[in-house]
């Protein structure tokens, strides 16, 4: 049983929480009104024009979503395969190059996307692997990559290999140790990283679009072309479904991150 | 020190899932190649038979998707077994550079883009790159609608079309207003100087950068120039160097008394409408009139809009469709752009409550049947009649003069 949270604390958290919600709200009533003036609190008219829009044959939005859940967690997936060692080595161990290899792995972070993008298109025209799924992908990783592999190096920096030394003393495999010894330690930052990597897939156009070529439409894609062209009503429907695995996957993960006294928990207690 | 085993599986693991993906992904059909020449439209429309055609335009509006997702797709699909893939972009530039890239990396007749909506800037690009499939339009039964006579039909922007490209829309630039608040609009640009002053805060315009805020400073220029005489043609130094100073003038003198003291513009025409919409300012213009019909029909606009051309003219042009040198569904996508030119698509598009726009055909080219449907649409009360503004149209420019324009604004006006 976690103490009750001082008074201030939970009304900070409480305005925090607002803060974080606030603009979230005008994209909801958007979604379902027809028309709405400045300087007026609510809309003048309402209508399910930009939902039954969004929900029609015509509007991609559905498979949309879909080919943006599965890239991005294709995406997350493989990350998690490449990031997990890697992070390990960076972590654990000191080897030559270590501070080059370091720097390599930020460089996506450094270089503004745009400009590596027409270069990326290229390579992958000649690898064959644009207007494909597995392009999409594998593309996506690049932007997705050094979170992970950043989240996971400052995991293993703190985190002490003896302990797998004597599990494997005392008998167990090596898929025994993973599971027993080492995931349990290496967990909440697995999570973190899992979740940069899926949403920082999740947000890609520029890539996805010279990449996929237009044959694979995720839905920034969509959410774009009428976030720019000032339809207010159909950007908030989309951004609803938009944000909505981004929500759940946190709301989800929050469980595990922070342990006994995590944000649920804190949450309760307003 | 041992390795660590779980971890270097775990490696393995993936990279042979990539390995796996990208060996996949080598087996994903390519589409053939497409080197041939068609003889005659039969042979085309027999070529196009199950042939997809994707088709990147600028997905901002629902009624023109629906448009074109919705009747274009199904009756491509029943008449002529053709599937239509549409893909929404932002930025007309966005589908440029994929076929630019594909050219660059060799891929010459399996690209990704098989039709493009298309004119002015990107069109120059394309057919300077030698991006485009030309020379087919006389294949096409209805071309003949087309009055390529039409010298702002048969040049995109001062440049000539020479069968690059296929006409679709006609757009001629208007005001708009909202008549229940403003009573008495300026209608020429002589008036709009003074309205501007008399009426501070009142009234903005995109930046350069937005192809609407592009077009009214061009407005601005000819009422510098005296008219469009002039500037047509290709760019001549000498003839912007005196124009231009005026046009600042005029601009820069209208700055204080602009919305938000001109400190800053509105970044592309959907923010325009927006302010407009809000009531903050009391003019908005846009190169395609359909729009007013269309943001009054979608609550966007109130009911009371209402919208006209200058007395000294409003400039007009051509929207088209194009066909990239390396799409793999040529016979597909003419026979999509064939389609889209024949009757029954501009009329359909005609219609208010679909889309509103201006046929690119002639319509006195069609049947005595036709030409009365044309004529007996009815017209949202928000657009222009297109015969009252064709009545004062101005040429576009030559796209190194809009250039020119757009650079001096940034330097001179914006800065």
């Amino acid at each position: 049983m976690t103490a009750r949270l001082p008074i201030p604390l939970r009304l900070f958290l409480a305005l925090l929480i607002c803060w974080l919600m606030a603009p979230l709200i005008p994209l909801a009533v958007w979604s379902g009104s027809r028309s709405w003036y400045f300087p007026d609190i609510l809309p003048s008219a309402y209508s399910g024009r930009a939902w039954s829009y969004v929900f029609s044959s015509v509007s991609g939005v559905p498979e949309g979503l879909w080919q943006s859940a599965f890239i991005a967690l294709s995406a997350t997936l493989l990350s998690l395969l490449i990031g997990l060692p890697a992070g390990r080595a960076l972590g654990l161990y000191k080897f030559k190059g270590k501070a080059l290899f370091e720097l390599l792995i930020l460089a996506p972070l450094i270089v503004p996307g745009i400009a590596a993008a027409l270069g990326l298109h290229m390579v992958f025209l000649k690898l064959g692997l644009t207007g494909t799924m597995a392009g999409v992908v594998i593309v996506h990783l690049i932007p997705a990559l050094p979170y992970m592999t950043l989240v996971m190096a400052s995991v293993f920096a703190g985190y002490n290999p003896a302990a797998e030394q004597q599990a494997r003393s005392l008998g167990a495999g090596s898929f025994q140790v993973f599971r027993y010894v080492t995931l349990p330690a290496i967990l909440p930052g697995l999570l973190t990283g899992a979740l940069f990597t899926f949403l920082v897939s999740w947000s890609q156009y520029i890539l996805t679009l010279l990449i996929g070529g237009g044959r694979i439409v995720t839905l920034p894609l969509l959410l774009f072309n009428f976030a720019s062209a000032g339809r207010n009503d159909i950007t908030g429907a989309i951004s609803m479904i938009y944000i909505l695995p981004g929500a759940v996957l946190l709301l989800i993960a929050g469980r595990y991150l922070t342990g006994r006294n995590s944000a649920a928990d804190s949450l309760r207690q307003i | 020190m041992k390795l660590m085993p779980v971890s270097l599986k775990a490696a393995q693991k993936g990279l042979f899932l990539i390995l796996t993906l990208f060996i996949l992904s080598l087996f994903i059909p390519r589409a053939f190649a497409n080197g041939m020449t068609y003889k005659s439209w039969d042979e085309v429309v027999t070529a196009a038979k199950g042939g997809t055609v994707n088709w990147f335009m600028w997905g901002g509006a629902d009624n023109i998707n629906q448009y074109v997702s919705g009747w274009v797709g199904a009756e491509l699909k029943n008449r002529y077994g053709i599937t239509l893939k549409r893909i929404g972009i932002n930025d007309t530039a966005e589908a440029v550079n994929i076929v630019l890239g594909e050219k660059k990396a060799g891929i010459d007749d399996a690209g990704s883009v098989d039709l493009i909506w298309i004119n002015g800037g990107n069109f120059r690009t394309m057919k300077q790159a030698g991006l485009l499939y030309c020379g087919y339009l006389e294949l096409l039964p209805n071309n003949r609608l087309v009055n390529w006579r039409d010298a702002s039909i048969a040049n995109d922007f001062g440049l000539p079309v020479e069968g690059c490209e296929v006409p679709w829309n006609r757009a001629q630039f208007a005001f708009a207003y909202d008549s229940a608040r403003t009573p008495n609009p300026p209608r020429s640009i002589r008036e709009l100087i003074d309205w501007v002053k008399a009426h501070p805060g009142e009234f903005t315009y995109p930046a350069a950068s937005d192809f609407n805020g592009s077009v009214f400073i061009r407005h601005v220029f000819y009422y510098a120039a005296g008219g469009p005489e002039k500037l047509l043609g290709p760019f001549d130094q000498a003839t912007y160097d005196a124009v231009a100073p005026k046009a600042w003038k005029i601009l820069n003198d209208m700055k204080p008394y602009l919305w938000r003291k001109g400190q800053t513009y509105p970044n592309a025409i959907a923010a325009l409408a927006q302010l407009f919409a809000n009531k903050e300012v009391a003019l908005y213009f846009d190169y395609d009139p359909a729009i007013f019909g269309v943001n009054v029909e979608n609550g966007t606009f109130p009911a009371t809009t209402r919208s006209y051309g200058l007395g000294d003219g409003t400039i007009g042009n051509t929207n088209y469709v194009a066909i990239p040198y390396n799409s793999p569904n040529k016979a597909a996508a003419m026979v999509t752009a064939n389609f889209l030119m024949s009757f029954d698509a501009q009329y359909e598009k005609a219609k208010p409550k679909i889309w509103g726009t201006t046929p690119a055909i002639d319509v006195a080219k069609l049947t005595e049947a036709e030409q009365k449907s044309f004529h007996e649409l009815p017209r949202n009360p928000a657009v222009v009649a297109p015969e009252v503004l064709a009545k004062h149209v101005l040429p576009e420019l030559h796209p190194d003069w809009i250039r020119a324009i757009e650079k001096g604004w940034q330097e001179n006006v914006a800065q």
